[in-house]
């Protein structure tokens, strides 16, 4: 979630939360408020009641019916008496409740103090009652009112919230937008700095750009140290192995000798070989190729094929191309050649005499994947994990390797977006799927 | 034939010059750009061995200013150890007749160099007899009196390469190196040349026997002529 909406987000919710708290806290102290004014009033309409009894008046109630009720026309309040089983009281004991009573065919809420007295010798119970219907009322006004300012606060300061976010977060969004995401080379970098007032972007801002120089640095120090390396180291080679072969036109060369220097060129040539493959990797890291071919892999695996034929009938290898798509790619050819054929010929060098691989292709999700897979003598977890790095070999007498192949590979599959998934079982086989992420 | 050797570093010149000079041309130097310059107006060569990167300009101007010049015929095989990617390309589409990175085998060299006077001049016969065996060079094809000898395009090269740095031992890694070029990694196992040999001597040694066809223990082959 965008940082923009998480502050939001959290806005809104501390909001509700206060509302919410603030609305209970209220009503509640409402609710005892207006309860206990309806007590004291209950209280002195009994008082008076009591002081204005007389044993006439009682038996007036009494006689009148079983029970008495008095209401005033809005039936606010009610008086209600009832002649109990006698039982001996001191003093009077008030016990308010909250109850439905029906008065006058009317149900309503009232707040109700009852009591029981001793008169002439006998126990009356009396109930003086206060609705409560204008305290529900009210608070249920109060709790309309509480809905209506919530959800209309939380909507404004949400808007708020979300304007004044996005104007105070503008700058550090533009600084991952430019800075990071869309860099990809750094020698294209902006050092635009980003305009804000706020201290800590600025703080990011600088901190970005000046590690973004030293990226720079670094790359412009490597494309050199590649151009010089190539230059300073290939031309010594060059002049040793001319040298050598030099030597070798003097007729008194005994064998030993002879032997010794065609050894000499071979390992000069084998100097040449990793030089040649480190360049290769750092030019391709280095976006040096273009990408502007459009490679057609059927047409480039035939190719390989056909370069191959004499090491798999040498091998005794059937290599089967199942392609099936006419798949074509916008990249650089020879790279994508160096890339397959080193895949395939590893394919070969690692398989058993009498072995086989199957070239095979299929469009999973839009994407195109090709397979190549043999019965070689495969990789365990852990070499898998290695097999792409550099000046890494797998254990094999069976020729010599510098263990750049695949690092090669590797290099070439990450400029051209190619994902390389490796599924291997040791003495099985290995199988090795290429995932061509950019369509055509 | 004449060759300038248009090269700064100076051993390297002088190693080219002494193979070279074995081989019957006549070599010279220039170190910097402007001698080159001076000596491609005064002379006309058969060769000119152009390295990219020289101390006082570039290989590709000189290139430039020679292609301008009027009624020459001198062949420029551009050498260098520079690491950019398309200077191959560029080399050849400036009129280079040929690129070779360095390090590079002074017999390769020469095969080239070989290989384009037979273009150029057409003066050489297409055809070289080695023991009754025809090779023609422009066909790319191989007999011996009138009947044809099936090859296959790398047995061809392996046998034209040998033929042309005849009665010279040429190592297994030189020989893979010309056949399959470039090829990365390939040349971790050269030793793979020996199949095509095998083949190619078995095709020979149907019409007449091959013991001019020698393989040196350990090191490669030779054809003794």
């Amino acid at each position: 979630m965008k940082l923009q909406f998480k502050l939001a987000l959290y806005n809104t919710l501390t909001k509700v939360a206060i509302i919410f708290f603030t609305g209970g806290v209220i009503l509640i102290s409402l609710e005892k408020i207006s309860y206990h004014h309806i007590s004291l009033r209950l209280e002195t309409k009994k008082n008076e009641f009591l002081k204005s009894l007389s044993s006439k008046r009682i038996s007036q109630i009494l006689a009148q019916n079983e029970s008495f009720t008095d209401y005033n026309i809005l039936k606010d309040d009610y008086i209600m008496l009832k002649q109990v089983k006698y039982e001996s009281i001191t003093t009077v004991i008030d016990t308010f409740s909250t109850a439905q009573r029906t008065i006058d065919k009317s149900i309503d809420m009232y707040r109700i103090l009852t009591c029981k007295f001793n008169y002439n010798k006998r126990t009356y119970l009396l109930e003086v009652g206060n609705t409560i219907d204008a305290v529900e009322e009210l608070k249920n006004t109060i709790k309309g009112f509480t809905l209506v300012i919530l959800i209309f606060a939380l909507s404004l300061t949400l808007l708020s919230d979300l304007i004044f976010t996005k104007y105070l977060l503008k700058p550090f969004y533009n600084i991952i937008e430019h800075k990071l995401i869309r860099v990809n080379d750094p020698l294209n970098f902006d050092y635009q700095k980003v305009e804000t007032s706020t201290q800590d972007f600025n703080l990011l801002d600088d901190s970005i750009n000046s590690l973004m120089k030293k990226i720079t640095d670094m790359f412009i120090l490597e494309k050199q140290f590649i151009a010089n390396v190539s230059h300073e180291l290939l031309t010594p080679i060059s002049i040793m192995s001319s040298r050598l072969e030099n030597l070798l036109l003097h007729e008194t060369l005994s064998e030993e000798a002879e032997n010794k220097i065609f050894a000499s060129l071979k390992t000069l040539i084998r100097l040449k070989s990793i030089i040649n493959s480190l360049l290769l990797i750092s030019q391709v890291e280095n976006n040096q190729f273009n990408k502007n071919d459009i490679v057609k892999i059927p047409e480039i695996i035939t190719e390989i094929n056909e370069e191959l034929e004499d090491r798999l009938e040498d091998k005794d290898i059937t290599l089967t191309n199942d392609i099936k798509y006419e798949q074509a790619i916008i990249g650089n050819r020879s790279l994508m050649h160096t890339l397959l054929f080193n895949l395939i010929n590893n394919a070969v060098k690692y398989n058993y005499k009498g072995g086989s691989i199957i070239i095979n292709d299929e469009v999973v999700n839009g994407i195109y994947v090709l397979e190549i897979k043999d019965t070689g003598v495969g990789m365990d977890n852990a070499q898998i994990e290695k097999a792409f790095t550099r000046f890494e070999k797998l254990d094999t007498d069976e020729r010599e390797s510098y263990g750049l192949g695949l690092a090669i590979v590797k290099s070439i599959a990450a400029f051209h977006k190619i994902d390389i998934d490796v599924v291997s079982e040791k003495n099985k086989g290995t199988l090795i799927k290429l995932k061509f992420n950019e369509r055509r | 034939m004449n060759v300038l050797i248009v090269e700064d570093e100076k051993s390297l010149a002088l190693e080219v010059d002494e193979y070279l000079s074995h081989e019957g041309f006549t070599v010279e130097h220039a170190r910097t750009r402007k001698s080159a310059e001076e000596k491609i107006f005064v002379n006309n060569y058969d060769f000119i061995l152009l390295d990219l990167g020289l101390p006082d300009g570039d290989g590709f101007e000189l290139l430039k200013m020679f292609k301008q010049l009027k009624d020459r015929d001198d062949a420029v095989i551009i050498l260098t150890a520079r690491a950019a990617v398309d200077d191959r390309v560029r080399g050849l589409e400036e009129g280079a007749d040929d690129y070779l990175p360095k390090p590079f085998s002074l017999n390769e060299l020469l095969a080239r160099m070989h290989a384009i006077t037979r273009r150029k001049h057409k003066l050489e016969s297409n055809e070289i007899t080695v023991k009754g065996f025809k090779i023609n060079i422009q066909n790319r094809t191989v007999s011996f009196g009138i009947e044809r000898i099936n090859l296959t395009r790398k047995e061809f090269e392996i046998l034209n390469y040998l033929v042309l740095n005849k009665n010279r031992v040429i190592s297994r890694t030189n020989l893979t190196e010309h056949v399959w070029g470039d090829v990365l990694e390939i040349n971790s196992d050269s030793n793979f040349v020996d199949v095509h040999v095998k083949n190619l001597r078995k095709k020979l040694s149907q019409h007449a026997p091959t013991d001019w066809f020698e393989t040196v223990r350990s090191i490669g082959y030779r054809i003794n002529i």
